[in-house]
């Protein structure tokens, strides 16, 4: 066996799915928290989840990697102190008045009621970049739940509504069971809120 | 045939079936290394005389001194932990679970405190808190049905919280599993016919919902039809022995396909309406069945098109038009209930709104389906169903079961894409 045939594996080669990860979690933490006080269907689903309630999803391992290297030239909003010291990581917290929060990549200090962890960076991407479904990656053990099962019911359902909002479609359709028709949610509404959580998510 | 892109399928349990199985227990308990078993089981079943049956049968190898009979109908924590004290005041070793559900459930909760030590199982609340290999755990149960047998979960209430707690790891599997019809021989008509349905839901479900692989699909088949060959003659030959073990052998292999894959709608639906009015679990699998199916018809139809081969044999499948062959099927677990129906007298219930309790008074008050519909959204099942179930989606199900007409499929939602499997 001649090892140099081997090709040499860089870990810069993940780089681009590491950055459109922590973007697309970023989005997705953002909208939740606009979506919530917008739209009345997420926040009676939120309402579910109990008060001071502290939600993480993240992509393990929870370390940093050489992100640091590359901090000029990504956007300022990646650069997320807990991103760089704990990696890929969205939390969410829902308070005393149930309010929702989006809370940035800093677990410190933290106490985490229901953490969902993808089992890795390709996990993660299949299921961020639509390629499976929530329901088909929950069913390919893509992410492991620790905490109360119930309470991630209620956030896989809040990530579809938003993922309807959010996206266009035809690649919605992918993220989702069923993508509502007329009758289920009128397309004013999806439109609606789609301009509107994007642009509080963007802005505040 | 149809391969998943993943799947992980699990099944250690040892199982040992005949019209003699519970003489091979010393022996079995005897090559783990135990010696001093508690027994753990209700009242119901010492009522019934089964726990003599079982200490007949292991004569005088193995003496039966320890026994707790003190199970409810919904076991808590509070009782595990009483179990567990128990097992260590005696100095037990093992334990041998007979009865239903909830007494095997009790059991593997009892054999986590009692093995790995510590007072009470709240303890090992979680999903990994269960990390190493527990004592030895016999389970012959008393009704062929909720394949608890070959589960890897307890299900445990804590009654102060007022929340069921979920315990899931490959520790908790039994190590051996005793099927022997003399243990449902007892059983009344209208509970066989329930239960066996129940075992039938599992195999069904685990056949054509999400986590559906190749593994499961074969447990799944041969339990259809074993139970579709069985079922109504046991009901109505209460004494056919050979028929009651091919029930118990078809409630353990459901068991092994619903454990390796999972359930959908007709449990989502079954579990909520059995928190809110207390239906029994066999009883809400027996009338959804043919609802949940109809209602995913239009996503995996093909599939479950597949079941009417073990369902009704290969000369009614082949004279079947493939795309007649879901609702063919859903017409035939209909009738089996209807035969059902008649051969209980009037036991077996057909529509949600035929369930009474013994006093004869409803048990499901339509008023209360839209309560159900909302809290269908807090249970596992719903994630594996191939079609999204929404509160309106779920009240549209309930609706239909409560006055026992068919699914109207015109008004089910659609707008998926292919399921990926
Ligand atoms: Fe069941």
């Amino acid at each position: 066996m001649n090892i140099n045939k081997y090709p040499e594996i860089h870990p810069g080669k993940k780089l681009f799915k590491r950055v459109y990860v922590a973007i697309m979690l970023w989005t997705v933490g953002k909208a939740i928290q606009v979506a919530a006080k917008v739209d009345k269907e997420v926040k009676e689903e939120l309402a579910k989840l109990p008060d001071n309630f502290t939600l993480r999803m993240m992509v393990a391992p929870e370390k940093a990697f050489p992100l640091f290297f590359y901090a000029k030239t990504l956007p300022a909003f990646v650069v997320d102190k807990g991103l760089l010291f704990y990696g890929i990581q969205m939390i969410l917290h829902k308070d005393k008045e149930g309010k929702i929060k989006y809370l940035g990549a800093d677990p410190k200090g933290k106490k985490i009621d229901l953490n969902i962890v993808f089992k890795n960076i390709e996990a993660a991407w299949m299921v961020l970049s639509f390629q499976e479904s929530t329901a088909t990656a929950y069913m390919h053990d893509r992410f492991v739940v620790e905490g109360d099962l119930v309470h991630s019911l209620t956030f896989v359902r809040v990530l579809d509504i938003v993922e309807i909002f959010l996206l266009p479609k035809i690649i919605a359709k992918l993220a989702v069971k069923r993508y509502p028709k007329w009758a289920e949610m009128s397309p004013l509404r999806k439109f609606v809120k789609r301009v509107v959580i994007y642009i509080r998510a963007y802005t505040f | 045939m149809l391969l998943p892109g993943f799947y992980d399928f699990c099944c250690r349990v040892r199982i040992v079936s005949g019209q003699n199985a519970l003489e091979k227990i010393p022996a079995m308990l005897k090559k783990m290394k135990a010696h001093t078993p508690l027994v753990v089981t209700d009242k119901g079943v010492v009522g019934a005389g089964l726990v003599d049956v079982v200490r007949d049968a292991v004569g005088k190898e193995l003496e039966i001194v320890n026994v707790f009979d003190n199970v409810p109908v919904d076991s808590d924590y509070k009782i595990v932990d009483e179990v567990a004290k128990i097992y260590r005041q005696k100095n037990c070793d093992s334990i041998i679970a007979i009865g239903g559900g909830s007494v095997i459930d009790t059991a593997k909760g009892a054999n986590i405190v009692a093995s790995l030590g510590g007072e009470t199982l709240l303890d090992y609340e979680g999903f990994s808190a269960v990390k190493r290999k527990l004592n030895p755990l016999v389970v012959i149960p008393t009704t062929a049905g909720t394949g608890s047998e070959m589960t890897l979960v307890a299900v445990i209430a804590d009654p102060d919280r007022k929340i069921k707690m979920l315990f899931v790891s490959y520790f908790i599997l039994p190590d051996l599993a005793v099927l022997d019809p003399r243990m449902t021989k007892t059983l009344p008509d209208f509970l066989t016919a329930s239960t066996a349905m129940d075992a039938m839901t599992h195999a069904c479900e685990a056949y054509y919902c999400l986590e559906k692989n190749p593994l499961s699909d074969s447990f799944a088949m041969r339990a259809i039809k074993i139970i579709s060959e069985n079922l109504l003659k046991v009901v109505k030959n209460p004494a056919d022995m050979e028929g009651r073990l091919a029930l118990a052998n078809a409630s353990t292999m459901a068991g092994v396909a619903f454990s390796n894959s999972m359930v959908g709608l007709v449990h989502n639906l079954g579990h909520t309406i059995g928190a809110i009015c207390h239906v029994p679990h066999g009883t809400a699998m027996s009338i959804l069945l043919p609802y949940g199916m109809e209602y995913n018809m239009h996503r995996c139809g093909e599939i479950i098109g597949e079941i009417l081969l073990p369902l009704a044999g290969p000369e009614v499948y082949a004279q079947t038009n493939k795309k007649e062959r879901p609702e063919k099927v859903v017409e035939l677990i209909r009738k089996m209930n209807n035969d059902l129906y008649e051969a209980t007298g009037g036991r077996h219930s057909r529509y949600l709104n035929e369930i009474t309790d013994k006093n004869g008074a409803q048990v499901v008050p339509e008023s209360l389906l839209p309560v159900i519909a909302q809290a269908t959204m807090q249970d596992g099942a719903r994630m594996a169903n191939p079609e999204e179930c929404l509160p309106a989606d779920a009240m549209l199900v309930l609706e239909h079961a409560w006055q026992g007409k068919p699914l109207d499929r015109s008004k089910v939602n659609k707008g998926g894409t292919k399921v990926k499997y």
